[in-house]
């Protein structure tokens, strides 16, 4: 098929289809709320965020364009801590592979997807995710109907390794160029010359990205308007969270697991932005008008580590049930802060410091920092380590964070054993057990 | 054992749980043999056995030993893994290129032979006991279920309630939580089946289009698991005669 | 034993010593700057310890051992620790013994690049090197000397090809492979010119090029580290040796330049180069291609007849290149056999008989 063809329906896509779509579904929907009548607390659930509905459309949209991306946009596959501002006035289209694999356990195929790769020899203990990405790309299956193939991926292994070797095979797979931001893991303070080896590399960067593009190098202010656009995202998705440091919190930790995809997808574009502002808003409302995102508050619970994605509504409706709600998240949190470094005045430079000392990146000296203050800055009274079988650089050390924790800030702390893609790793029943345990001793 | 010819040679297989003698002749047909739960002193318990087959053919016989207690057989002539001689079993039975599973109590293995009888490829499960008779055997006993029943429970399914856990530690748990939830126990074991079954179709990897499944070992004789397997596979699963013998069969014929 | 020579090593030479976690280190560095190196694979066995229960069980035994020996204090007859950036499973222990507990002494880091030579790589990777040395000086109080860079890259370089040979004439060689590998491992904690030594009387057994060869089937080997070092009992008794191997520890470590070096310049871009020379490793390239054509070279080399995938459970970096090894040799046709281990003395009884199955296999191949 011609490329002009592929962008012509692109573009129709992204400008008409997608949005009609959408208007139909907010008719069925305001149809079914009429009957309904919405905004009533759900079970042990404060009534549901109205936002819910647009970020449904949002990441819908989202997946929509990328069926018919390929051929039409350069189309690029990311990892999520990569600096995608630098893509995004090259007109590529961004897929997140995390963040649909994310959406894979959620849907509970990640079992399916991954006895592909199983089958040619990938060890199950490898993380869930690589192994459902891959897996997806193997059968050409996915539950959002069908992912464009990439031009470029692009790899910082800021938050692992572990996608260093799974980009690497699927360059081997696709046969494209591979782009890779090595920012070196940072023990107390980043040497000078490890941040200029990560300004170098966004400088390489950009070339191999126009050059893939077939289009100039972006212009900086073309950057800068980018930049502005992300950093702008990322605060209002800070705020967005920030409003749970009221009591109650205006929403669950759980919700927040959901509502962070366009920070992490759509990073650096104004829809991303106008969605975070509409959430933040309606919190802001919630807060005011004392509705919680669990009905009966009592307890106030950190979370640490990626979601057990396949478990989080039975999880958090076990929660809510005690009254007890994840209020903050050092996941959810970690995209707040990122990108509250990026600097418009010099993109570059500063995305050096935003992409380099992320959570992730850092020794756990800073991690026990940042968890400590969360804990603090949201009032929680305990925490739940979630030590990931499928993500070694989130649970190494989690063993020493818990007696720290409990210690200094005395608090209740468990850590939870589990996966946070693959329910074959976790044995649901023992984790609602062990959690109910868990919460039976606040009283 | 119909056209019984001279005895030839012996072969033991000395398996984790079970201990398996046979005594053959020139065409392979199976003139004796033994079956017994495996004792923790298996020199003693060999040297038995085969006092008793030399005694009961009235002769001197080569020895095969195979099975994991193989190097604990003493006087055996020719000592092979199980993988070469259950291969040999089976090639002597079927006479042609074959996907060989057999599944024993500790061990499962998939072993390919070649139109020759060559061993061309195999794979074993690890440590672990997901994907063994052993899976089966620690949540049949927990649901006490006897093993000859099993069967006919599975035929009795109206559904089969899926169990994702692989781990054997994991899956009894979650069984156990399947019954306390009120499922019925026939869709359970029937799940049970179907994720074990999965777990070899795994092991087994890619296989070749037109490759033929034969079965060996203990868990052979529950239909239930063949049924499953050839699901999982999407191939037609024979069951070899005498499936638990295969290995000692095999062995025998190598000593020959 | 280790501890009693590094005792030696300063009472008589006054030398300091270093711990290291696997796997690529500038080894030329510390011997330049006369510190001694002994390196970390776990040790094998059980952790030495309950410190190892400060991390889950789906952590590698590699750290998981290190973490114990460490923590409880059995490397404490060394001044420092190095901990290069093989993986996230080394990085996270490296702050987790300096941040939380375990490791008192200085420790230094060796944050290699990943991925392909790009300007930027280059750069970045001499820029460590030099900060590396600066580093070590405060340990060993004077700073480097270039003259003696020089010559210590100059000493491995020898190190190195005498390695070559030997393991490229290990087919005529008459060693047992425990013999063989026990000598090559030492270099894992001898000072380099009492390892060359040792390299050099194993090289004089080499008979002539042209010899028969051993007897046995020959086989290859890809993976991590040698342990058990019974998996080369349990071949030799069934009557295979290891006619090459790609194992991080050893022969993925010996470095034959495809071209001349410049022994003469600035010796960190000398290093430099080296590191872009050495065989193919995931712990720090991109390359898979690179790394499968150089394994498909050296079975070719070596006459195998078979190959056999050794990795340590929870190794990520090794674990994501096996259905890419499984599948080049796989299209030749080549029998393959993955092997898991995680550092135990002795090899589980599946695991002697899959070897055992593995090399019958291979054997009665030959016959038909
Ligand atoms: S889940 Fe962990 S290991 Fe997997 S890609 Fe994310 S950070 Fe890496
Ligand atoms: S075995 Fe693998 S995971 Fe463990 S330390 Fe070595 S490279 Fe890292």
């Amino acid at each position: 098929m011609s490329s002009t063809r592929r962008r012509v329906e692109y573009e129709i896509v992204k400008r008409l289809v997608g949005p009609a779509l959408m208007q139909v579904d907010h008719a069925q929907r305001r149809v079914k709320s009429l009957r309904k009548r919405a905004a009533k607390p759900a079970g042990p659930f404060g009534p549901p965020l109205e936002s819910v509905r647009k970020l449904k459309e949002l990441m819908t949209r989202h997946y929509l364009e990328g069926r018919y991306a390929d051929g039409a946009v350069p189309v690029a596959w990311v990892t999520s801590g990569f600096p995608v501002e630098v893509l995004r006035p090259l007109g590529y289209h961004a897929v997140y592979p995390e963040n649909h694999a994310a959406l894979c356990g959620v849907q509970r195929v990640v079992p399916h997807l991954s006895e592909a790769t199983e089958e040619v020899g990938y060890a199950r203990d490898l993380c869930s995710y690589a192994r459902t990405d891959i897996g997806s790309v193997m059968l050409q299956e996915t539950p959002v109907g069908r992912l464009p193939k990439p031009d470029l991926l692009c790899c910082c292994t800021n938050i692992c390794q572990t996608v260093l070797y799974w980009y690497r095979s699927l360059a081997a797979h696709f046969q494209v160029p591979l782009v890779l931001i090595d920012p070196p893991f940072v023990y107390g303070e980043a040497k000078p010359h490890h941040r200029q080896f990560v300004r170098d590399q966004l400088d390489e960067l950009l070339v191999v990205a126009a050059r893939v593009a077939k289009r100039r190098a972006p212009s900086m202010d073309e950057i800068v308007g980018v930049t502005k656009l992300a950093r702008e995202g990322t605060r209002l998705w800070g705020e967005c969270l920030a409003e749970s440091r009221n009591k109650p919190a205006p929403w669950t930790g759980i919700d927040g697991f959901f509502h962070i995809a366009p920070i992490v997808t759509l990073r650096g574009t104004a829809e991303c932005n106008a969605y975070y502002r509409q959430l933040r808003d309606e919190l802001r409302h919630r807060v005011a008008q004392g509705i919680g995102g669990v009905r009966e508050e009592k307890h106030r619970l950190l979370w640490d580590n990626l979601p057990i994605w396949f478990d989080v509504r039975g999880m958090s409706t076990l929660l809510a049930e005690h009254g007890f709600n994840f209020v903050c998240t050092s996941y959810t949190n970690a995209w707040a802060e990122a990108g509250s470094r990026i600097d418009p005045a010099d993109p570059l430079g500063s995305a050096v410091f935003a992409y380099t000392d992320i959570i992730l990146n850092q020794d756990l000296g800073k991690r026990f920092g940042t968890l400590a203050r969360l804990a603090e800055e949201y009032s929680c009274d305990g925490a739940v380590l979630h030590s990931d079988r499928s993500c070694k650089p989130y649970s190494i050390g989690q063993l020493d964070l818990k007696q720290r924790l409990a210690k200094q800030l005395d608090i209740k702390v468990m850590v939870l054993e589990a996966d946070h893609g693959d329910p074959r790793a976790y044995a649901v029943e023992q984790g609602h057990g062990r959690l109910t345990a868990f919460m039976e001793s606040f009283s | 054992m119909t056209g019984a010819g001279a005895p030839v040679a012996i072969g033991v297989d000395v398996g984790s749980t079970t201990c398996k003698a046979v005594v053959v002749d020139r065409a392979g047909a199976i003139l004796r043999h033994r079956v017994e739960p495996t004792h923790p002193r298996t020199e003693q318990q060999t040297t038995r056995i085969l006092d008793e087959l030399r005694l009961a053919v009235g002769c001197e016989l080569p020895i095969g030993a195979t099975g994991y207690g193989r190097k604990r057989v003493p006087g055996a002539t020719k000592v092979l893994t199980e993988i070469t001689c259950h291969a040999r079993g089976a090639f002597s039975r079927v006479k042609r290129a074959v996907v060989l599973v057999d599944m024993g109590g500790q061990d499962t293995k998939i072993v390919r032979i070649g139109p020759g009888g060559d061993v061309a490829d195999f794979a074993m499960n690890d440590k672990c006991a997901a994907g063994t008779g052993r899976f089966l055997e620690v949540i049949l006993g927990r649901l006490q279920v006897p093993f000859d029943e099993v069967s006919a429970h599975v035929a009795r399914a109206r559904r089969s309630v899926p169990v994702s856990s692989t781990c054997t530690v994991f899956a009894e748990s979650e069984v156990i939580s399947l019954v306390a939830q009120g499922e019925e126990l026939e869709g359970i074991l029937r799940g049970l089946h179907e994720s074990l079954a999965k777990r070899v179709a795994a092991l087994a990897g890619v296989l070749p289009a037109d490759a033929r499944i034969v079965m060996s070992g203990g868990v052979a004789l529950n239909a239930a698991m063949v049924d499953a397997l050839g699901a999982a596979l999407r191939r037609e699963v024979s069951v070899l005669p005498d499936p638990q013998l295969v290995g000692a069969l095999g062995a025998a014929l190598s000593a020959s | 034993m280790r501890s009693a020579y590094v005792q030696r090593q300063r009472e008589e030479h006054g030398r300091k010593s270093i711990v290291v976690l696997p796997v690529h280190y500038p080894k030329e560095i510390l011997t330049a700057m006369d510190v001694l190196a002994v390196e970390l694979w776990g040790p094998p066995g059980a952790p030495r310890g309950p410190e190892a229960g400060r991390l889950q069980a789906y952590v590698c035994a590699v750290v998981r051992n290190a973490l114990a020996f460490l923590a409880g204090g059995h490397a404490d007859v060394v001044d420092a620790a190095l901990f290069p950036h093989t993986c996230d499973s080394v990085q996270g222990l490296a702050t987790l013994v300096t941040d939380f507990g375990g490791w008192s002494k200085p420790s230094f880091v060796f944050q290699h690049p990943k991925g392909p030579t790009r300007a930027s790589v280059r750069k970045y990777l001499v820029a460590e090197l030099r900060s590396l040395a600066d580093g070590l000086a405060t340990l060993t109080g004077r700073p480097l000397d270039v003259a003696e860079l020089r010559a210590a890259i100059r000493l491995h370089r020898t190190i190195d090809e005498v390695k070559t040979r030997i393991l490229e004439g290990r087919g005529r060689l008459a060693t047992s492979d425990r013999e063989l590998y026990a000598t090559l491992r030492r270099g894992e904690w001898l000072w380099p010119e009492e390892h060359l030594e040792e390299l050099r009387v194993l090289e004089r057994q080499l008979p002539e090029a042209g010899a028969p060869a051993r007897k046995g089937v020959p086989l290859f080997v890809t993976g991590y580290v040698p342990e058990p070092m019974s998996i080369l009992d349990a071949l030799d008794e069934v009557g295979a040796y290891v006619a090459r191997d790609d194992w991080a520890a050893i022969g993925r470590r010996v470095v034959t330049p495809a071209r001349a070096l410049d022994l003469e310049g600035d010796p960190f871009e000398t290093l430099a180069a080296l590191y872009y020379e050495a065989p193919q490793c995931p712990t720090r390239s991109l390359d898979q291609a690179g790394r499968l054509q150089r394994l498909l070279a050296l079975y070719d080399q070596s006459g195998a007849r078979g190959v056999i995938v050794h990795e340590p459970k929870f190794c990520e970096p090794e674990a994501f290149d096996v259905p890419a090894i499984r599948k080049a040799f796989g299209e030749r046709g080549v029998p393959l056999l993955y092997l898991e281990t995680e550092l135990e003395t002795e090899l589980a009884g599946q695991t002697t008989t899959r070897l055992e199955a593995f090399v019958e296999m291979v054997g009665a191949r030959r016959v038909a």
